[in-house]
């Protein structure tokens, strides 16, 4: 049976960045090589936001509808719960079908390619597809190589049996050498021993042995090869059989850091925006394991990688959450999960109401009509486009924050809270309250925003994830 | 079953007696008698003043729903200081604010005649969130009497207030307490915000991050895009209430704000600053209202409710049908000018909720003192001032005096009271016949509205 090809690749990364150079201002040093900056999650991102960012620009870039995904995978190193189904979120949110089969893949930074390999075997699904989605943000401790390294971003592939990016051939190894980077369970900050020779002979080798079982024959435009550092990836080039150029065509680290499980998948998707016909695949993950894959054909990608606003250490800081405050005493508003469930097709992707009385939307689709005031039975669902103009806006700043608002307030600064008006289908609006990304900056009434899924607040350790809008076309 | 103890209707001893029984001291002044128009179950050709007849050629406001209930009678307000109070407890305050109100009714009151009481608080601290009612009025010895809390945000009083004139009118009481209280500054920065966000909608609006000084913000940001005004318009309710309440002994921010002060002020939610916003306080207020059958055994000073109105509208700012305007008020404004048979140009005076800058411009169109988008120009005039042809928030209003949540209401209609009766000292109106109130619960889910009248002078 013929493999599923690749048929829509997506990549996203956050916006903020910290550069090399503030971090060794802070601390005399910078323990990462070949890292100019590294993407910085907001305070509400995390590795479920990115995925569903990546997720839905690959199917955008394939031009599938999520109706149509039968398989759906999750791959990260930091999900942002131990025990819990994310990728029943990730599915809601991605309004992918309840009955597609997911999995979640964790525990190495070559989950991702492992996802992939998975998927490969388990397509192709007909006239469906599968969702691969690689999402990761890992940490250290504030003085080690491993955080001055560490990125954040989401690489995402559609595969489907008629995709013109062939997985030619794929490979495993695994070879026990712990120590090299490992995370014990219930921390959060990734350590490694520090063993220099020992990490890079582990890393070289074990993704050598994996390509030694590949067709040594066929050269590569680019190889997207797992980047710890700015460093390593080329030390790997020999064992890979490729130049270090070839590396270099597919390097995401420089600019991204160390973004964990994401990274090969940030390099595919690089590579193929630049132009690369045949990527060779090298993920790894410390403990130790390899998987390598080739990529034949042009895909379509689509990318939002690019940097914005650059912190400085002590803004970084807060975004790390390292010198933030939590959630303070006294109680936020109550709304309780079974409450909470009730609203999540809003939430996730802004399912409307249409009143049957007089057609006007309504969010949340309950109670009277907000327009004509009538109360029906229920109200016929519409999915909004997720466009929208601000009507009414303010910027919250220190002092204006409820309770449980303080702990985003302390990590990201003052944000914008409004009154949006979101579009409908046939030119109609319907208005509702959202926080409105802008960058920290104030927004004017009348600016055009977007739509994109966050993290709103935690709550009983229950984080709810939903919309807020962000200024169209904001990076800077 | 245990014992069976009889259950003891008939406790030994006379009742004691509403002590202190303070014999009114205050000077009257003016010496305005009141006279006695009939009122009892008849139709009072009430003067209708400052009316603009519609298109139409309707009348406006019909005073004829008046005919055949009993007319509702101010006797007695007071309030305790606005402020932050830390050797005062809920009950203490309460009770304070009564003795107060007892003081104002100019032949004293017992208080056996008190038939009812209506308490308005938000309940911010949790303390006795239930039966909070029957616990202030225990302490007052008011053992047996209906009492009951209401709960509308920042208008619980104002609507307590309501609730004792429809007693009174109904005929279910003679004589009605109606009250306030909150208790705010003992609690930690964090537990105040908490509760400063509970009356908002909590589902969709409070999960954007937005306490009342959020919302009314975006209502400000709506304002000011649409009508081209500026922060400094803001910043005029501020000096202006600033300057009154810095006369009131009551007030608990008494000192004057600069427009600089207000303007270069640390925002708090643009074009929010901290001088666009009331404080938290404690304090307390009481109303006694008394029907028109027995209103003349307490007081020669006849100061009638002349109209309620009252409204509410959807919770949540993303709801309503307009940012720049508040709906419940506009409607109640309108019902109780209706019934008090009087428009804005009556008023000689208005107590209008201004938690935040913003709401003092919406009140004044609300209310009809002008039209839409020409609220900072009447302000800026002057008008408004205490000199002017409607001052408004002689008191200092919430910005300067205080805000207190659930004490708001009534002390508004104590201000009222006052200057009706010639008892506002520095602030005081000259002969003033019409006051009006106007008491916003959350950023506009309801309103009330009370407009009061001093007998013999219109």
């Amino acid at each position: 049976m013929t493999r599923p090809g690749i048929t829509g690749v997506g990549a996203y990364a956050p916006r903020l960045r910290v550069t090399a150079e503030t971090v060794a201002a802070a601390w005399g040093r910078f323990d990462a090589a070949g890292i100019e900056t590294t993407a910085v999650p907001e305070a509400d991102e995390d590795a479920l936001t990115m995925a569903v960012a990546a997720g839905r620009r690959a199917l955008t870039a394939a031009g599938v509808d999520p109706g149509a995904v039968a398989h759906l995978a999750f791959a990260t190193t930091t999900p942002p719960l131990a025990e819990g189904d994310l990728t029943a979120r990730l599915t809601s949110v991605l309004g992918t079908p309840e009955t597609a089969h997911t999995q979640t893949v964790t525990g190495s930074t070559r989950a991702g390619a492992q996802a992939l390999v998975g998927a490969l075997e388990a397509g192709p699904w007909g006239e469906q597809v599968g969702l691969v989605v690689a999402s990761d943000c890992p940490r250290g401790a504030p003085d080690s190589g491993i955080e001055h390294a560490a990125g954040a971003g989401a690489g995402a592939l559609v595969l489907a049996a008629d995709g013109p990016a062939a997985v030619t051939e794929y490979a495993s190894h695994s070879h026990p050498a712990p120590g090299g980077r490992f995370r014990r369970s219930g921390e959060t900050e990734t350590p490694g021993l520090g063993v220099t020779a020992y990490d890079r002979e582990t890393f070289t080798s074990t993704l050598g042995r994996a390509a030694d079982q590949l067709d040594s024959e066929t050269t590569a435009d680019a190889a997207a090869v797992q980047s710890p550092d700015g460093k390593l990836p080329y030390r790997a080039a020999s064992t890979l059989g490729v130049e270090t150029e070839t590396v270099a065509a597919a390097e995401t680290v420089s600019s991204l850091g160390d973004t964990g499980v994401a990274s090969v998948f940030l390099g595919l998707a690089s590579a193929l925006e630049e132009g690369a016909r045949s990527v060779l695949l090298g993920a790894y993950g410390d403990g130790a394991g390899a998987t390598v894959a080739r990529v034949e054909g042009a895909v379509p990608v689509t990318v939002t990688t690019e940097g914005g606003e650059r912190l400085d250490y002590p803004a970084y800081l807060r975004r790390r959450g390292e010198i933030t405050r939590e959630e303070p005493a006294g109680g936020g508003a109550y709304v309780s999960v079974p409450t909470w469930q009730q609203t999540i097709p809003q939430r996730h992707r802004l399912v409307a109401g249409r009143c049957p009385d007089c057609r006007a939307l309504n969010i949340p689709p309950e109670g009277a009509c907000r327009v004509c005031r009538h109360r029906p039975e229920t109200y016929p669902t519409v999915d909004l486009p997720g466009t929208g103009t601000v009507e009414a806006a303010t910027r919250i700043e220190q002092g204006g924050a409820p309770p449980e608002f303080v702990p985003q307030q302390s990590q990201s600064g003052p944000y914008v809270s409004a009154v949006v008006a979101l579009d409908g289908p046939d030119g109609e609006t319907v208005s509702v309250p959202a926080q409105v990304i802008a960058g920290g900056q104030s927004v004017d009434i009348g600016t055009p925003v977007t739509a994109v899924v966050r993290r709103l607040y935690t709550q009983e350790g229950v984080t709810r994830y939903g919309f807020k809008m962000q200024v169209a076309g904001l990076r800077a | 079953m245990g014992s069976n103890r009889p259950l003891d209707n008939t406790r030994p001893g006379p009742r004691r007696a509403f002590s202190p029984l303070t014999a009114p001291d205050r000077d009257h002044g003016g010496g305005v008698v009141a006279q006695t128009p009939s009122v009892r179950g008849g139709v009072r050709s009430a003067p209708v003043r400052g009316l603009t007849p519609r298109d139409d050629g309707k009348i406006l406001y019909d005073t004829s729903e008046r005919s055949g209930v009993n007319d509702a009678y101010v006797i007695g307000a007071g309030q305790t200081p606005f402020g932050a109070m830390p050797g005062e407890s809920y009950r203490s305050l309460f009770a304070s604010a009564v003795d107060a109100a007892v003081a104002g009714v100019e032949t004293g009151i017992d208080r056996d005649d008190i038939d009812e009481v209506i308490v308005g608080s938000l309940g911010v601290g949790g303390r006795q969130l239930g039966l909070s009612a029957p616990a202030a009025t225990e302490h007052l010895g008011l053992d047996g009497v209906p009492s009951t809390r209401v709960e509308n945000a920042c208008a619980a009083s104002g609507y307590a207030v309501r609730q004792a004139v429809q007693a009174v009118k109904s005929g279910m009481a003679d004589v009605a307490l109606a009250g306030g209280v909150e208790l705010m500054t003992d609690m930690s920065s964090d537990v105040t915000k908490y509760w400063l966000g509970v009356s908002g909608e909590t589902e969709w609006e409070r999960l954007t991050g937005t306490t009342f000084a959020g919302v009314y913000a975006q209502m400000a940001s709506a304002y000011l895009d649409r009508y081209d005004a500026t922060p400094e318009d803001l910043s005029l309710v501020s000096v202006k209430n600033h300057a009154n309440g810095a006369t009131n002994p009551k007030a608990h921010l008494d000192f004057e704000c600069s427009l600089a002060e207000a303007t270069d002020a640390p925002t708090v939610a643009d074009p929010l600053t901290l001088y666009h916003c009331c404080p938290t306080s404690d304090g307390a207020a009481a109303v006694l209202v008394a029907s028109g059958d027995v209103v003349d055994e307490y007081t020669s000073e006849r100061v009638r409710v002349a109209g309620v109105g009252a409204a509410s509208d959807r919770v949540g700012l993303f709801q309503r049908e307009s940012y720049t305007s508040i709906t419940a008020a506009e409607r109640a404004g309108q019902r109780a000018y209706e019934r008090a048979g009087v428009g804005p140009a009556a008023l000689d005076f208005a107590e209008v909720h201004d938690c935040f800058a913003i709401a003092e411009l919406l009140a004044y169109e609300d209310l009809g003192f002008c039209e839409r988008g020409e609220a900072p120009e009447l302000l800026a005039a002057g008008r408004t001032d205490p000199d002017g042809a409607l001052p408004v928030n002689t008191s200092g209003g919430l910005k300067s005096k205080g805000h207190p949540i659930g004490a708001t209401g009534a002390g508004q209609l104590t201000e009222a009271f006052d200057q009706l009766t010639g008892a506002a000292g520095d602030r005081q109106v000259p002969d003033p016949t019409y006051g009006l109130t106007h008491n916003v619960g959350g950023s506009g889910g309801a309103a009330v509205v009370h407009i009061l009248e001093r007998e013999g002078r219109a």
